[in-house]
């Protein structure tokens, strides 16, 4: 999540009024952030990433007087219209088509505001960006530049500039082997056969988007005035990361004037900060939220979420929404807005009507019977991950892996697979219990997933039971009893066990148990080699059995 | 008088025989009982004023290394001294030490000594013995020390007491104080022992052979002492995560929803696409959800559900949404992962039961790709409830909420707005733990939004809400890592009271 800190002298120069960090700290919830930390003179917040224009000082502040009633309605920006053009070569359109810009003059530069820029940089980047491969800004110095600009593309180690940060040339090809950033998001560009470019009338070179400024136009504590170009993908991405970024500097105290961007078979005056409009029904609202709110009071709390907001017929209001709300895509946003306005302190509970009979799913009922089972034998219960690995349950187990779910992106060894069976899992859990006095039982009654490939998803989740006794005089016969003591109580009829040679048991004591003639599990006396394995002393007794059966018969 | 046990009369025996007083070890060897078992006697015995207690204390000497040297070789003065007899008394210091065969380090030590005692003179380096001097008390002590072992000093003769402080001076000896508890016949114990005591055999163990030959009348059966904790049974358990997932199933249960459950691997469609979560969204990516390898694509669904959500991705579709405006793709939703919520069933199951009313929770297994630590698991569960029907609204989902904390005994409740990308408005809950005593933050809820619903045919608002179980579990057991919760340690298990709160 996205975090802003507010620190609270210049927090309450943008809101407009002195406020203490108590009065934060009260408030700043009910616009939907978090609050993160609290320190003598500073609040910091995480926002959601749908209130994108929470990363700017100025943004927080616009709520917060709404949310206050201080001011409340829709702001409004002055647009100038400029002169100053950015041309767009038709080759962009193989690599990063759209560019929109802004030219922002008049804005007091210092070390907060550069620190600022950056951090709204960063999380429009994060937020609408997704990590520059969407949108991504670039902020220049405009004094440092000859305009009008142009977008265009050249070969990799066509020309030479000077990085951000960095002191000799380089090509855009070296850009993206030696900078940092380059490194980081060449993937972006390195497939294209021609790079992204951003120059002035005289050939020099603005940005390398999405990889990196020039040295050029870097921007400085006396810089005054801004070019601000936003390339990416997408051109509602790039166009809205732009109006949040102006708004915030229009805040600030800037001039915004608009750039013709002249792509060639159109031209874009950019940025465009006309409000959307949208309906809101009252009824709707009110059926949301629960309240019965008449069209003035909905209106009244728009207002105060800083919606323009107007009666357009009894139960219609027409809604109008800045350009830095980036986040309302249906009339259901502007409930919330309502709710916001309103303030959620004011909402009280109330009880649904709704009635209906609980039920408990079958498999868990099922489950609940063989905890009951097996705690009346004296095993405790375990409950494993799913997630294993194959070490563990196949090479320890003696077993060659087959018919496998794998993980395609583990975060550890230890996870790889998904187990198709439990008691390799109980084996371990005896392993990390050796220090515990014995006799040592335990059973798992849970889930295990197994390839079939006749699903949605290609696997079946089953549920199984399985439990292990482990002490000096454990043995086949003792597993045996406990085995037939819970298919005898679950209700299983017709149960016949058979030899069987499985490698994870001893030969001899080992036999598959069936239900008429349906294999359903294995009860035996583990391998010394598996108990070897596990690092375990004592003899051990386990079985596993399928419940898929008894499920299918309950109702 | 009271009725004396087997034991205590043993003791009160012990004593008389031992002239009515004694220490516990001398009554432990003549009754021949255990120490302790004298000592419990013992405390019966003068609770009824039957004995008393005398302690003393006392110092227990014994040999170091190097006095039991010197009690084998003699104290260094003693054998310079001998040296220069056998050189007729009187001899230059260095012939001396070289016939007593006296290591360099002593030389001193032993001229020192032999002047203090007077045995000699040493002028100008010869050295001149003045006498042939009877053994020393301190020899006597050194000696008798290296034939018992150990003495009490409380117990020697008058005369050694100075020699104690010489060895002791001379770190020869190492002393150990003790205090040694002495029994004593009262005036009333005399009394009952004079009267003669019957030791009457006693039984611990009733057994049937007793109850059947009503034998048991002619024996006495040994009192046990109640206080004493028993010693350690292994009872079968249900795990405590469990316990706890059974709880909050049957607050669910209570209140009338129906349970469901699902698949674990989910195609991405469900999991995300239905959700509305847009295909390039981070919570997507491979850092963040799980994906498989083996096998990697599943189905999708109905060719009518599927067009509806790739319609309402790119452009809203139906729903006058403004969609996430790009160009959705199947490849992308076919992908299998681990749900990342139990969200993806519970829209799966909403696109079977479209018609109101349902409601129905889960409580299941979830997975996020993360590395383990104290606070984070890999493979973890959801609590998670929904109410469909004609007339739902937000306040609703706030009184059930509350409702269900209440039933978890959490009575402080308080709402605040939020964001989750499938519901809106969004709502974010905490509760105050008293044990604690601050607020937690524990479920997230909202309505589900329209491009949610519209593609499977929901018409009516659907409330949900969701959160982690493992905070839970964390807050109930008072535990601080997470981890422990799954390791299995049989011996946590085994301690963790069933009864929680």
């Amino acid at each position: 999540m996205p975090t802003i800190t507010l620190e609270r002298g210049r927090f309450s120069h943008f809101v407009g009024r002195d406020l203490s960090v108590q009065e934060m700290v009260k408030w700043l919830p009910w616009l939907g952030t978090d609050t993160e930390e609290v320190g003598a003179d500073y609040v910091k917040i995480e926002y959601n990433p749908n209130r994108v224009d929470f990363c700017s000082y100025s943004g927080v502040a616009r709520a917060y007087r709404g949310l206050m009633g201080w001011e409340t309605g829709i702001p409004t920006f002055t647009l100038k219209q400029g002169n100053i053009t950015l041309r767009v070569d038709k080759s962009v359109a193989e690599v990063r088509p759209y560019v929109v810009s802004a030219v922002v003059r008049d804005l007091d530069i210092d070390y907060d505001v550069i620190r600022e820029l950056m951090e709204m940089q960063e999380a429009l980047h994060w937020m609408i960006g997704r990590d520059r491969k969407k949108a991504s800004i670039g902020v220049h110095n405009l004094d440092s530049v000859k305009p009008p600009f142009s977008y265009i593309t050249c070969a990799p180690d066509e020309i030479k500039f000077v990085p951000l940060d960095k002191k000799e040339l380089m090509t855009p090809q070296e850009v993206l082997e030696k900078h940092e950033k380059g490194i980081a998001y060449k993937s972006e560009v390195d497939w294209a056969s021609r790079y992204p470019l951003i120059v002035d009338s005289n050939g020099d070179i603005l940005s390398f988007p999405p990889i990196i400024n020039g040295e050029l136009t870097r921007v400085v504590e006396d810089t005054k005035n801004l070019f601000i170009d936003v390339t990416g993908t997408e051109l509602n991405a790039i166009s809205r990361s732009l109006n949040v970024l102006v708004t915030a500097l229009a805040d600030m105290g800037a001039k915004v004037e608009s750039v013709p961007v002249e792509y060639f078979d159109r031209i874009l005056v950019t940025p465009d900060l006309t409000p959307q409009k949208m309906r809101l029904h009252t009824v709707y609202s009110n059926e949301r939220l629960g309240l019965n709110f008449s069209d003035a009071e909905t209106i009244e709390a728009l207002l105060k979420s800083r919606l323009g907001a107007k009666q357009a017929a009894a139960g219609v209001v027409d809604v109008r929404i800045p350009a830095y709300r980036t986040d309302i895509l249906h009339e259901i946003d502007l409930v919330e807005d309502v709710a916001i306005g309103y303030g959620y302190y004011n909402l009280t509970p109330t009880k649904p009507v709704t009635v209906t009979i609980g039920k408990q799913h079958k498999f868990n009922l099922v489950a609940g019977d063989v905890r009951q089972i097996m705690v009346g034998l004296g095993f405790v219960e375990a409950l494993n991950f799913v997630l294993a690995n194959e070490f563990d349950h196949y090479q320890k187990m003696r077993r060659k892996p087959e018919g496998l779910v794998i993980l395609a992106n583990p975060v550890s060894t230890e996870y790889s697979i998904i187990r198709n069976d439990l008691l390799p899992s109980l084996i371990k859990n005896l392993a990390d219990s050796k220090h515990h006095v014995f006799p040592q039982r335990m059973f798992e009654v849970s889930d295990v997933i197994i390839l079939n490939p006749d699903t949605e998803t290609g696997t079946e989740r089953k549920i199984h039971a399985a439990a292990v006794t482990s002490h000096p005089t454990a043995n086949f016969t003792e597993i045996k009893s406990f085995l037939d003591s819970l298919l005898m109580n679950l209700c299983f009829k017709n149960v016949t066990t058979k030899e069987t040679n499985h490698p994870s048991f001893l030969e001899g004591r080992a036999a598959t148990v069936s239900l008429g003639d349906i294999e359903v599990g294995l009860v035996g006396e583990i391998h010394p080699e598996v108990l070897n394995n596990f690092d375990l002393e004592n003899p051990t007794g386990a079985f596993e059995i399928d419940l898929q059966k008894i499920i299918d018969v309950k109702k | 008088m009271p009725e004396l046990r087997e034991n205590e009369q043993k003791t009160l025996l012990a004593l008389e025989k031992l002239k009515g007083r004694a220490s516990v070890e001398q009554i432990a060897k003549t009754a021949g009982l255990a120490h302790a078992a004298v000592m419990r006697a013992f405390l019966t015995l003068t609770e009824n004023k039957l004995t008393r207690t005398h302690e003393k204390k006392q110092t227990i000497i014994m040999l170091n290394t190097e006095g039991e040297s010197y009690a084998s070789i003699g104290l260094p003065e003693r054998r310079l001294l001998n040296a220069m007899v056998n050189l007729g008394g009187e001899t230059k210091v260095n012939v001396a030490v070289e016939e007593a065969g006296l290591e360099k380090q002593f030389i001193s030590v032993a001229l020192g000594w032999l002047n203090r005692k007077g045995w000699a003179t040493i002028e100008q380096g010869n050295l001149k013995s003045l006498k042939e001097p009877q053994q020393g008390d301190d020899e006597k002590l050194l000696k008798l020390l290296s034939e018992k072992g150990s003495l009490v000093v409380e117990e020697l003769d008058q005369e050694f007491g100075k020699a104690v402080t010489v060895l002791k001076g001379r770190k020869l000896v190492e002393t150990e104080e003790k205090t040694i508890r002495e029994l004593e016949l009262t005036d009333d114990g005399w009394n009952l022992v004079n009267k003669g005591i019957q030791v009457q055999e006693e039984i611990s163990q009733l057994t049937p052979e007793l109850i059947r030959t009503g034998n048991w009348r002619n024996v006495k059966l040994r009192k046990f002492n109640v206080e004493a904790p028993g010693p350690e049974v292994l009872l079968g358990k249900i795990h405590p995560a469990q316990q706890i997932i059974q709880e909050i199933r049957e607050i669910f249960l209570e209140m009338g929803f129906t349970e469901i459950r699902g698949s674990i691997v989910q195609t991405a469609f469900w999991n995300f696409d239905a959700l509305f979560q847009p295909q390039d969204h981070p919570a997507r990516d491979m850092v963040d959800t799980f994906y498989l390898s083996k096998p990697n694509k599943g189905k999708l669904p109905d060719k009518k559900n599927v067009e509806a959500v790739a319609c309402t991705h790119e452009n809203g579709g139906t729903t006058g949404s403004r969609g996430w405006e790009y160009s959705w793709s199947p490849e992308e939703a076919k992908r299998l992962l681990l749900r990342t919520h139990t969200t993806a069933e519970t829209i799966r199951y909403l696109s079977e039961h479209n018609e109101p009313p349902v409601k129905v929770f889960s409580v299941d297994r979830v997975y996020r790709n993360e590395k383990l630590d104290y606070k984070h698991l890999a493979e973890f569960h959801q609590i998670e409830g929904i109410i469909m029907d004609k007339k739902v609204t937000l306040r609703d989902l706030m009184g059930t909420l509350t409702e269900f904390y209440y039933k978890l005994g959490l009575e402080k409740v308080q709402f605040w707005p939020s964001y989750f990308p499938y519901t809106e408005p969004s709502m974010q809950s905490t509760v105050y733990v008293p044990e604690l005593n601050s607020w937690v933050e524990l479920c997230g809820m909202g309505i589900f939004r329209p491009e949610v619903l519209a593609p499977f045919g929901v018409k009516h608002p659907v409330l949900a809400w969701g959160g982690g179980l493992e905070r839970l579990i964390l807050l109930k057991l008072g535990l601080e890592d997470i981890r422990m919760l799954y390791k299995n340690d049989l011996g946590w298990i085994r301690r963790t009271p069933i009864c929680q709160r």
